[in-house]
């Protein structure tokens, strides 16, 4: 058990064992091999990179899904803020104004958006999943009423060298994810912050009688999904040049798919970056690969739900063995 | 005198829980609280931790009048309650659960880091004060025995400043090796000065560790011995009612 129990401080990256990194890294390269084998399409630069820029939102909100899971809470409205920002950002380019006054605009309504969740759950004490569950069906309703069923589209494309350009031979997009994942890391491994966010995924009570201020340490976390769907919004409109009226449907349950698969525990208190980043590059191999060999992509949400139950049930079953309801 | 409560009443709905309560703790004294279940042992601590508010009298910590609405007034107070449940977060390690919600920050360009090497350092100071053996202070404190749990907590108390420590039952559980090591721990802790309130069934506990025991019985105070001056049977009778004490007290 000393393995198990030893988190050490050099491995703060990845979770307490890193066997869920490893074990994900190898599925990974197994699965990479196979479609390279399957499909001559697969293990080019040119599909690599597709498939990185259109992994772009999905990663970004991933982080931060990542740090509302370890706090015990969950959001499964991302979805709907990255759709109502997406929009704001459509209308207010729409209006005339300059990409440096649209881009602030874009991820303060993701964040205020974000941080309306923290208030439901933290002040008004309602269950994160009703709470944002409410929250998911009140902003596509907001989209809805905004853009009716038209798209909006023709917008410019100022920022779409941050998805489709190159720093040398590094594709931005690969920059931009480096860039969310290691601020997150920081919140997470190195601030007193993320130490209150493990605390409060572990053990609310105990975080409560040391004085951490739980209700804001919430309304701050779920803040920073919001502006990082925000800001994935912004790349989003920069990659596509419209917004539509399905966007975003089913970012939330792949966000929670790849942070689950990544090894953070639905419990809260356990769970890594790293581990979220290869369960977002799973999904998205799955995904692409599956369609460059020709099978049904219905099979990939099929492989990645049987593969959620798998992990759920381990991760019970474990917790059953340890006696330890709670 | 480190702690004072006089005339304490605490009420809920009809049934008075505690009915004027007088109690008070001396510096670096071990004062044990027994009593039957239901006698107001926990609703007793509980007022002195901040989770309960009295409905009438009057507690006093250092002198100062307090008012607590919350633990964490206490805990600011210099009052820490270790309660049977720990309240360590399990998967976070030992440096990690004696600086929660205190880290020590190192600001680099304003943003502030957390200084974990000296967080090791302070952590590494309390132990070999306190004289708790953790093989390594990365382990998740839930794969530690209750004891080192125990030890974990009491070091988080001290890193806190409390000069009160109150402990609900620290020995329930615990094997019989823990039992003498959590002892010592509460040993340690007067002769640095600390004050103890200890709730224990367990007499022979009781008496190994404690310089005065408060019984308690239907929500009253109704006797306070010195130790070395009384006997297990005189404790268990007051405890149980067969020994009657005069109203007066």
């Amino acid at each position: 058990m000393t393995t198990l129990t030893d988190p050490r401080p050099g491995f703060r990256f990845v979770s307490p064992t890193a066997s869920r990194e490893i074990a994900l890294t190898l599925t990974i390269i197994v699965v990479g091999a196979l479609f390279s084998f399957a499909s001559p399409h697969f293990l080019t630069v040119n599909n690599l990179v597709q498939t990185l820029r259109a992994g772009l939102e999905l990663a970004i909100v991933s982080g931060g899904m990542t740090l509302v899971i370890i706090m015990g809470g969950i959001d499964v409205s991302v979805g709907g803020i990255l759709a109502v920002s997406a929009i704001v950002i459509g209308k207010a380019y729409q209006a005339g104004l300059p990409v440096f006054a649209v881009a602030p605009i874009g991820l303060l309504t993701g964040t205020i958006l974000g941080s309306f969740n923290g208030f439901l759950t933290a002040k008004l004490k309602v269950p994160p999943i009703v709470a944002t569950l409410g929250s998911m069906y009140v902003f596509s309703a907001i989209m809805f009423l905004v853009i009716g069923g038209a798209w909006i589209a023709g917008l410019p494309g100022t920022l779409s060298p941050l998805v489709n350009g190159a720093v040398g031979y590094v594709p931005a997009s690969a920059i931009v994810i480096l860039a969310v994942y290691l601020s997150c890391w920081i919140i997470l491994r190195r601030l007193p912050f993320g130490r209150h966010i493990y605390a409060i995924g572990c053990n609310e009570q105990s975080a409560r009688l040391v004085g951490i201020n739980v209700d804001r340490t919430k309304i701050i976390t779920y803040a920073i999904l919001g502006f990082l769907a925000g800001l994935a919004a912004l790349l989003y409109v920069a990659r596509m040049r419209n917004v539509e009226i399905n966007m975003g449907t089913s970012i939330a349950f792949e966000a929670i798919a790849a942070t689950i698969l990544g090894g953070t525990s639905i419990r809260g208190g356990i769970g890594s970056l790293l581990g979220t980043l290869l369960g977002v590059v799973f999904i998205r191999i799955m995904q692409n690969g599956l369609v460059l060999v020709g099978i049904s992509s219905l099979w990939e949400t099929v492989i990645i739900g049987g593969l959620l139950i798998v992990v759920l049930t381990a991760e019970a079953l474990a917790n059953r063995r340890k006696g330890r309801p709670s | 005198m480190v702690f004072r409560m006089t005339g304490i009443v605490k009420r809920f709905g009809g049934l008075i829980a505690l009915d004027h309560v007088d109690f008070s703790v001396e510096p670096g004294e071990v004062m044990a609280l027994v009593g039957d279940n239901g006698a107001g042992k926990s609703t007793l601590i509980k007022t002195m931790s901040g989770a309960h508010v009295p409905d009438e009298g009057m507690m006093e910590m250092e002198g100062k009048q307090v008012h607590f609405r919350s633990p964490q007034d206490a805990w600011s107070s210099g009052i820490a309650t270790i309660y049977q449940e720990l309240a360590l977060a399990g998967k976070m390690n030992v440096v990690d659960n004696i600086f929660l919600g205190r880290e020590i920050r190192k600001p680099v360009l304003g943003i502030p880091f957390v200084d974990f090497a000296a967080m090791r350092k302070r952590t590494n100071e309390l132990l070999r004060q306190l004289d708790v053996h953790i093989p390594n202070i990365d382990s998740w404190v839930e794969s530690m025995s209750g004891g080192q749990r125990q030890g974990v907590a009491i070091a988080r108390a001290l890193n806190m400043d409390a000069r009160l420590i109150i402990m609900d039952e620290p020995t329930a559980a615990l094997a019989v090796a823990e039992v003498k090591k959590v002892l010592d721990f509460i040993k340690r802790l007067r002769s640095s000065g600390k004050s103890v309130v200890l709730i224990s069934h367990n007499i022979q506990d009781v008496f190994e560790v404690s310089d005065r025991i408060s019984v308690m019985r239907h929500g009253r105070c109704i006797a306070v011995r010195e130790t070395k001056k009384t006997t297990p049977q005189e404790i268990i009778g007051l405890i149980t009612g067969a020994y009657e004490v005069p109203a007066a007290a």
